[in-house]
């Protein structure tokens, strides 16, 4: 029986070929793209799952929202005192530890060497994430100035992991600091929002000595808290608690007149490890996290893929019983029941899925690789175990072979053997199913005018974010970084003098805010008859920085090295006198149109001239009466998913992070000339430095894949839909070849044939883009509020992507139209 | 041959349509069928002509050549004063739709369509207003009568009524002939008179008909019988006025 089932279903395939085709591609494609997303999604959601005992270690959060302006900003760092705080508060909590990333120089043999994710541990990280080692254990960093280090960044730095006991070398904030190696560490797996290449325990409050603030600031999230629960406890618990911890532990502060309280803006929450990387909260990420939104995305639309593959298969189904009929009909006469003709033809669909499957493993195997390292992700294809894809392929079989073989079967074995044996009427069609197809048809076409609108916007949008005019010129910088560095603490305007000098370079300027540095730092700024303050963001920048970044003036004037006002340099570390001196001089600033808004001047150029106190120094020793001498335009330093910064620049001579560097010339020749000039100023801080084209591509480089993924999965899914529509279109230019052949004796033309079958299949795209337009407008606009600088949502992706289905449409049964238009009709009419 | 060609068709009327040694061949990857071969043959205006001959005689073949489906091998073929071999698919197109009606034995109705729409069918394209259309259609429709049946579907008519709509679908053009391939071929003897009765009087009431039958009752009701035999007219001989 079921031999002769298995003969008959792969006969009928032969049969045809194209139907054949069309399935098994269409089901393989579909389950490629499945496989894939499933990998991908299995994989997001593994980060840190694989750290032992990873549901009692938590990571504590900030989460910012401005009283002010509304803005909101989710934070993976939190402030150090809130992670002792919290530890003292819940004694649910075993054990704590505050990590902080400052790059230390790697000094050995006198050569000094960048360094990245080196981390500070105030206590035994290791203790709260028990991260695997090769060598040592656990107890590695239970003492202060021992260090671990990664297998293969001790191989890198020293050429063997047999380090233990060895000296590391690094210098940070000026001065050489020797740590023990005491352990190393397996490689972090990709999966992880860890980054680490070495964990540094260090006397935290001794190393930060100079600036004890640091330690008790409620403000400053410059670092990230683990803690680990002891066995039992529950992390809902403390999250519900951490509100009236608020309230107990964060002081009141005073600035001037104002009184403000840390808490106030900031919500802290507990967050699972194995939660982090897809968390709310992406701000301040050690790694870049993804949101489960994009996920769930690409899983909706590898389904989608998926489907449209099954209604090809339904629908061709159908489309094809009537030729079946007759081997219905006899089966029934020669005593098959209902129940058994559907289970073949379910059998036989299952045949069809397995075959499309075997198509889709090898495609699998084939384009993990690439897809993997495209969105670098570490994607591995195993069959067998917990991480197997063995029982989504089995169920992916069976799902897609009951799914499309279960309506064409009991379509099919619905016929009445005696009508069907008798009438001979094997051209005309059950009413119904044609219905049922233009719907399905409709559907797959107003998905795939979906996903063409949602890529045309958000291609239009990845363009747009790298185009926008950033309010200063963009091109031909060269970001030079580590001028914070101790050494060079006051290096900065003889490095930028020098480089001015470099043949091809035309301006250089010192500042703490560039080309998509991360750096941010708010003050409050009080304005006459407001009660409390305006948050406004406050960078250092030198009086070359304007010209360098390529910045416009829209009224007053820049800075001026000649007027002492001007100058606002404090000495480091800080002292209390200079502190109160500068409170009681005041100083001159610059803000950008935002800030001058905010401060309540629509018109810039009235704001010129005003003075406001704004919180500058020390909380405590007062506010700075700050007098605006020019406004700048409003410049866009960070991604466009960001809002635009309110500024005010205060021109210092030290403590900058960045030299702007804007050059003419050859780019290599000029980056080789800034670097010698950093040479002969400093061999212990590592020369770095990037073109703003590079600052900008990494800076967008992960939504770009996402967006390219995007795309090549709509991609997938419109080819999946022509070919249900091609198959569908040979199908019923087969079916109508009687009729077209009598519209054709009675005096239509090819072209009206053509113009005929052309019509047919473009209502029901018609008809989808109606369906598509609404949804896509709605979610694309939803999609683009998550920019601050977004394009506009106009008609034309819709219209594209209305017109691109229907070319594709028509292209794909012009073939067929214009073949059976072109028969001869005799012989469709020769024989009926 | 000459002999053949002086007998035929003249009734004293225009010639409609003249086929001078006109052949057609069907080659195959193997074999070669010569379907016609070198047909003489006059169809003058007004005329009702019948074809009979066995099967495979090549009936059908002249009749799609008359009507312009098909198209000779050689030889000339003259309707209405042009010739038409050689001519272009979309001019025969052209042609096919202002002059000539088809009848099938077959019916060929469109499935999807009602009666209606099946008749209107051969009026979409020939620009003819849409008001103009319904006039056209109700009144051939009277004349088969199948109006009461308007908005029924073919599967639902009996054999002889789908002959009617065929037939009302070839006029409704107003067609200068009428081209029936085995009219009654899938009818009973009742429809089939019935049909025979409707042609006879479409023909007295001017329309120019070629038929093929095999029957030689329903080929009484033609003025003039051509028969055929192995793709060559043999004899003709017209009824007695
Ligand atoms: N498309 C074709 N290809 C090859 N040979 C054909 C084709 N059409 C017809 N023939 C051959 O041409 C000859 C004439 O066929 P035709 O259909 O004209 O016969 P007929 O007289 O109408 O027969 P019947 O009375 O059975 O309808 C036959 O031998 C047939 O096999
Ligand atoms: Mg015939």
């Amino acid at each position: 029986m079921w031999r002769n089932y298995v003969t008959v279903g792969i006969r009928a395939l032969a049969k045809s070929r194209t139907y054949a085709f069309i399935n098994i591609f269409g089901l393989a494609m579909g389950m490629t793209a499945c496989l894939m997303i499933l990998l991908y999604v299995r994989y997001e959601l593994s980060y840190d799952r694989w750290i032992p005992g990873s549901d009692r270690i938590h990571q504590v959060q900030s989460w910012y929202k401005s009283q002010e302006t509304g803005q909101e900003a989710q934070l993976q760092m939190t402030p150090y005192i809130s992670g002792k705080s919290i530890r003292d508060s819940f004694p649910q909590i075993e054990s704590e530890v505050y990590v902080s990333n400052n790059n230390p120089v790697f000094s050995r043999d006198g050569q000094a060497t960048s360094t990245e994710d080196y981390l500070w541990v105030d206590g035994n990280f290791l203790d709260v994430v028990p991260l695997p080692m090769v060598r040592g254990d656990a107890s590695a960093l239970g003492q202060v100035n021992s260090a671990v280090l990664t297998q293969s960044e001790a191989r890198r730095r020293f050429g063997t992991d047999d380090v233990i006991g060895q000296t590391m070398t690094l210098i940070t904030r000026g001065v050489a600091r020797d740590f023990r190696i005491t352990g190393i560490l397996q490689d972090l797996p990709r999966n992880s929002h860890f980054r680490i290449n070495s964990l540094i325990r260090i006397d935290y409050p001794a190393y930060l000595g100079d600036t004890p603030d640091v330690l008790t600031c409620w403000g400053c999230q410059n670092g990230w808290v683990y803690v680990k629960l002891r066995p039992g406890a529950d992390a809902g618990a403390i999250e519900a608690g951490l509100p009236a911890w608020e309230d107990r532990a964060i002081p009141d502060e005073t600035a001037g007149e104002a009184r403000f309280n840390a808490g106030d803006d900031q919500d802290w929450h507990i967050v699972n490890l194995e939660d982090v990387h897809l968390g709310r909260a992406q701000g301040g990420a050690m790694s870049p996290g993804n949101d489960r939104t994009t996920i769930i995305t690409f899983a909706i639309v590898a389904l989608l893929i998926l489907g449209m593959a099954v209604v090809n298969f339904t629908n061709l189904a159908t489309a094809r019983a009537s030729q079946r009929a007759r081997e219905v009909a006899l089966r029934k006469a020669l005593g098959a029941t209902r129940r058994q003709l559907v289970m073949q033809f379910v059998g036989e669909s299952i045949i069809v899925a397995v075959v499309a499957m075997l198509i889709a493993l090898a495609l699998l195997e084939l384009l993990v690789p690439p897809f993997a390292s495209f969105l670098e992700a570490d994607l591995q294809v195993a069959y067998l175990g917990a991480d197997g894809i063995g029982l989504p392929v089995l169920g992916l079989v069976l799902v897609v072979g009951i799914l499309g073989g279960l309506y064409p079967a009991f379509f099919l074995s619905r016929f009445e053997p005696a009508s069907v044996l008798k009438a001979n009427k094997s051209s005309s069609e059950t009413p119904g199913t044609g219905r049922l197809r233009s719907a399905l048809v409709v559907a797959q076409f107003a998905v795939s005018i979906g996903l063409i609108i949602c890529t045309a916007i958000i291609y239009g949008q990845t363009v747009y974010a790298r185009t926008v005019d950033p309010g200063f010129r963009r091109d031909h910088i060269l970001q030079v970084d580590e001028l914070s560095r101790y050494q060079l603490l006051d290096k900065g305007e003889m490095l930028a003098e020098r480089m001015r000098r470099v043949p091809g370079v035309e301006a250089a300027g010192l500042t703490t805010i560039g080309v998509a540095t991360d750096n941010q730092n708010n003050t409050g700024v009080m304005v006459p008859g407001r009660p409390d303050p305006v948050t406004i963001g406050i960078y250092q920048v030198d009086e070359g920085f304007l010209g360098a970044m390529g910045m416009e003036l829209v009224a007053g004037r820049w800075f001026d090295a000649a007027r002492p006002m001007d100058d606002m340099t404090l000495p480091y570390p800080p002292e209390p006198a200079s502190q109160r001196a500068l409170a009681a001089r005041g100083g001159n600033i610059v803000i950008n149109e935002l800030a001058a808004r905010r401060l309540g001047f629509e018109d810039p150029a009235r704001a010129v001239g005003r003075t406001f106190r704004a919180g500058l120094i020390q909380n405590e020793l007062g506010l700075v009466p700050v007098t605006v001498i020019g406004v700048v335009r409003d410049a866009r330093f960070r991604s466009v998913r960001q809002p635009m910064d309110p500024i005010m620049f205060q021109n210092t001579n030290t403590g900058h992070s960045n030299i702007i560097v804007r050059f003419n010339g050859d780019p290599a020749q000029v980056r080789a000339g800034i670097e010698r000039v950093w040479k002969g100023v400093t061999t212990e801080v590592p020369f770095e430095a990037e073109f703003s084209d590079g600052i900008m591509a990494e800076l967008y480089e992960a939504e770009d894949a996402r967006a390219q993924t995007f795309a090549a999965f709509a991609m997938l899914a419109i080819v999946v839909a022509c070919l249900g529509l091609f198959g569908l279109a040979a199908f019923t230019a087969e079916r109508r070849t009687k009729e077209i052949g009598i519209r054709k004796v009675l005096g239509a033309r090819t072209r009206d044939i053509v113009r005929l079958l052309a019509w047919q299949f473009s209502k029901p795209i018609i008809v989808a883009n109606l369906i598509a337009w609404p949804v896509a407008w709605w979610m694309m606009r939803d999609w683009l509020n998550n920019f601050d600088a977004r394009i506009d949502l106009g008609p034309a992706p819709f219209v594209l992507a209305g017109l691109i289905a229907l070319a594709i449409a028509i292209g794909t049964i012009a073939t067929h139209a214009i073949r059976v238009a072109r028969a001869n009709p005799i012989h469709a009419l020769r024989y009926e | 041959m000459k002999e053949v060609d002086s007998i035929v068709g003249n009734e004293g009327n225009r010639l409609m349509l003249s086929m001078r040694e006109l052949s057609r061949v069907y080659r195959t990857d193997t074999v070669e069928t010569t379907a016609l071969d070198g047909i003489f043959l006059d169809v003058a205006d007004g005329e009702f002509v019948a074809i009979m001959g066995p099967s495979g005689c090549g009936k059908s073949t002249l009749l799609n050549v008359i009507g312009m489906l098909d198209s000779p091998s050689s030889g000339s073929y003259v309707f209405n004063g042009t010739e038409v071999a050689g001519l272009t698919e979309s001019k025969l197109a052209d042609f096919r739709k202002r002059n000539i009606g088809f009848i099938f034995q077959s019916f060929n109705l469109v499935d999807e369509l009602t009666v209606r729409e099946n008749i209107e069918l051969a009026l979409l394209y020939h620009n003819v207003p849409a008001a103009e259309r319904r006039a056209r259609v109700d009144e051939v429709m009277d004349k088969v009568g199948i109006a009461h049946r308007a908005k029924h579907r073919p599967s639902q008519l009996s054999g002889g009524q789908q002959q009617r709509v065929a037939v009302a679908r070839a006029l409704v053009a107003s067609p200068k002939l009428i081209l029936a391939d085995e009219p009654t071929g899938n009818l009973d003897t009742a429809h089939g008179e019935e049909v025979m009765k409707m042609l006879q009087a479409l023909n007295a009431e001017g329309s120019t008909i070629v038929m093929v039958t095999h029957s030689p009752s329903h080929a009484d009701y033609a003025g003039r019988v051509v028969n055929m035999l192995d793709g060559r007219i043999l004899v003709e001989h017209r009824r007695a006025a």
